[in-house]
């Protein structure tokens, strides 16, 4: 494939980036935070894209999980990432208790929460055969009850200051969970593409039966990708407590449909196998725009459930247009 | 007398069977844990909360039957519930009038999604997860908190029986099986299973695929428009949440009732016992006494498991294939 497009003609190449989805995100990127500049001055102010930057962070890290889910195919997907994040939230604060010193243990056990509960998603996908959105559906049902039994319903604790402090400060302007993520971005994109377990990752979601035929167990590596996703889940709801210091139920609903069409917009193939975690990041940061503009327009939670309805409802819909042609 | 035996032979193989010996055996169990299970009484109320599970299963039964899935069910039926609630008036011809309006709610949204996956054809469930999300926000549009009005005469109707003996949930339920029977003698019924079990060979022998999964699409919408209306009955109110649940249960419902999600497999006897099962199922939980907090977790739970065993036939295939 590389080789290939080095050896296109400019206006070909030309012509293939207009059609590259992911040119097309970056595109719409720019196209919003210009809106945004027009319908609230400001909006393109250094201070104002590093804020909405920092949002798409704890976007990004669900996003990671979801993403690796859909890459390795199977029809692969998670809707528990959100019930996940949630549970990470309160598994954390109540360990934390507001303690510097509680952080690895709060964070081993968030880890290892959320992996467990992956897993359990997994067996269930892999080895019984049941469709992952219906599996995974039924999981977050489970885990949103089991953070109610685990709070009784008042999450306790607060985050410490290290963690208040990892959150929400900012090295010469730029917030460190932004140079945090930047670190997680060069880190998987180089195991997804240098890596022999990116290669894996790929050939699973490509093609199972090949994959199979290949020596690879692909049941148990399924298996171990959705415990993967739990635990950057649960990692995710570590860092949301840290940027919004005290727990509440419920903090992780809103990032299962983000989750879900940042990786659709950002061009990964939701029949696996083919796309980038850099892709995903862009519809990381193009859907956080888009909310944020949807916040400068004063609009209702109704109108924002509509309008991400409605653009992975026309992503889908494009998409698959473009595969029949 | 050699025939008869054989029938009794093949009866284990029948793809309802698991759910039959499960329905059993949970009525059992329920009449043991309520002593009255067998009365009037608790035979009516059950029935408040099983028809329209019974309902959406085969809502969703129709639909797995060629191979899709739609999970805006929930979705659609709060959307439902809501147009109603906000308006529906006193008088007789507008309760009438509202309630055909709550049908063609039903029977346009899933139509909608019918029409797409028949005629562009994205997967199915990510389709109907993006649709479900936007009916969900049109729900909240027209009803950010649950209220509306609904006129007693509507809901104290669904509590009435028909003659002192037939209760109105079961009348309805009654009708939806007369539906089905009437479904089971058009030849497009049987392109229903034509399609989900090879959409290749169906569409080489000649049936027109895409006509057959908005068809399915349209029955479903039928069974999602009367569970809306009971729904609407038993709540008394319009809730943009209050269908929330509907989605996961129709699934575990039709899958315990023996419907493959690769398609084209199970029947509409399996999906009203599976309705049923799950109704019996989620009753014991309330019997068991347990706070609130438990009921979701043990919910869900119950759905895993439920899932589990409708894998078992197909686990038990691949091994004996080896």
């Amino acid at each position: 494939m590389q080789t290939q497009s080095q050896l296109r003609s400019l206006p070909e190449s030309l012509r293939a980036l207009a059609a590259n989805k992911l040119t097309i995100a970056v595109g719409s990127v720019v196209v919003l935070f210009l809106f945004g500049e027009i319908i609230s001055a400001g909006f393109l102010s250094f201070g104002h894209v590093m804020s909405v930057l920092r949002l798409s962070v704890f976007l990004g890290v669900v996003a990671l999980g979801q993403s690796l889910v859909v890459l390795a195919g199977g029809e692969g997907i998670d809707l528990s990432v959100g019930s996940v994040l949630s549970f990470g939230v309160v598994v954390a604060s109540s360990i934390l208790k507001g303690k510097d010193a509680n952080i690895p243990a709060a964070l081993a056990a968030c880890l290892g929460a959320g992996f467990a509960i992956g897993m359990v998603n997994g067996v269930g996908v892999s080895y019984i055969g049941i469709p992952p959105l219906i599996m995974t559906l039924a999981m977050a049902s489970v885990v949103e009850g089991l953070s109610l039994i685990y709070t009784g319903g008042y999450p306790s604790g607060t985050a410490p200051n290290l963690l208040e402090v990892l959150g929400n400060g900012r090295v010469a302007g730029v917030p460190n969970v932004l140079l945090f993520w930047l670190l997680v971005i060069t880190a998987v994109s180089l195991i997804l593409f240098r890596k022999r377990w990116g290669a894996v990752l790929f050939g699973v979601g490509a093609n199972g039966v090949t994959a199979e035929l290949s020596g690879i167990n692909v049941k148990r590596f399924r298996m171990f990708v959705y415990g993967i996703c739990g635990a950057i889940s649960a990692f995710a709801g570590f860092l949301v407590l840290g940027y919004t210091g005290t727990p509440y139920l419920n903090l992780g609903a809103p990032y299962l449909m983000s989750s879900i069409a940042a990786v659709a917009v950002g061009g990964i193939s939701l029949a696996g196998g083919a796309g980038s975690y850099v892709g995903a990041v862009i519809g990381c940061i193009l859907l956080t725009t888009l909310s944020s503009i949807l916040v400068a327009l004063q609009t209702t939670e109704a109108v924002r459930q509509i309008v991400y309805g409605g653009l992975l409802f026309v992503i889908v819909v494009a998409y698959t247009r473009r595969r029949r042609e | 007398m050699n025939r008869n035996r054989q029938v009794l032979r093949g009866l284990p193989q029948h793809s309802s069977f698991p759910s039959f010996l499960m329905l059993v055996l949970l009525i059992i169990v329920n009449a043991i844990l309520q002593p009255t299970f067998f009365s009037y009484q608790v035979f009516k109320m059950n029935f408040m909360t099983f028809t329209p599970l019974i309902l959406v299963s085969l809502a969703q039964a129709t639909v797995i039957l060629v191979g899709a899935v739609d999970l805006s069910i929930g979705a659609g039926i709060s959307l439902v519930t809501v147009a109603m609630a906000s308006l529906m008036g006193d008088s007789s011809l507008s309760i009438l009038l509202v309630s055909l309006l709550g049908v063609g709610v039903a029977l346009f949204l899933s139509l909608f999604n019918g029409f797409f996956i028949g005629f562009i054809g994205p997967p199915p469930l990510i389709m109907t997860f993006a649709t479900s999300t936007v009916w969900f926000g049109i729900a909240l549009l027209i009803m950010p908190t649950p209220g509306g009005y609904i006129p007693e005469a509507y809901y104290s109707l669904y509590g009435k029986s028909l003659g002192g003996f037939l209760p109105m949930p079961v009348l309805v339920l009654l009708i939806a099986i007369v539906f089905c029977l009437l479904l089971g003698r058009l030849r497009a019924f049987r392109h229903l299973y034509a399609v989900g079990g090879s959409e290749a060979a169906a569409r080489a022998s000649g049936i027109r695929v895409t006509a057959t999964k908005v068809f399915a699409f349209l029955v479903s919408g039928v069974f999602t428009a009367l569970a809306a209306l009971c729904v609407v009955g038993q709540t008394a109110t319009g809730d943009a949440r209050s269908g929330q649940g509907f989605t996961l249960n129709s699934v575990a419902a039709a899958v315990i009732g023996g419907m493959a999600f690769s398609g084209g497999r199970g029947s509409y006897v399996g999906a009203i016992m599976g309705g049923i099962i799950l109704g019996l199922l989620i009753n014991i939980i309330y019997f068991a006494n347990i706070t609130s907090f438990y009921q979701e977790f043990m919910k869900g739970v119950i759905i895993i498991i439920a899932l589990l065993i409708g894998a078992v036939p197909r686990l038990r295939r691949s091994i004996s294939r080896r």
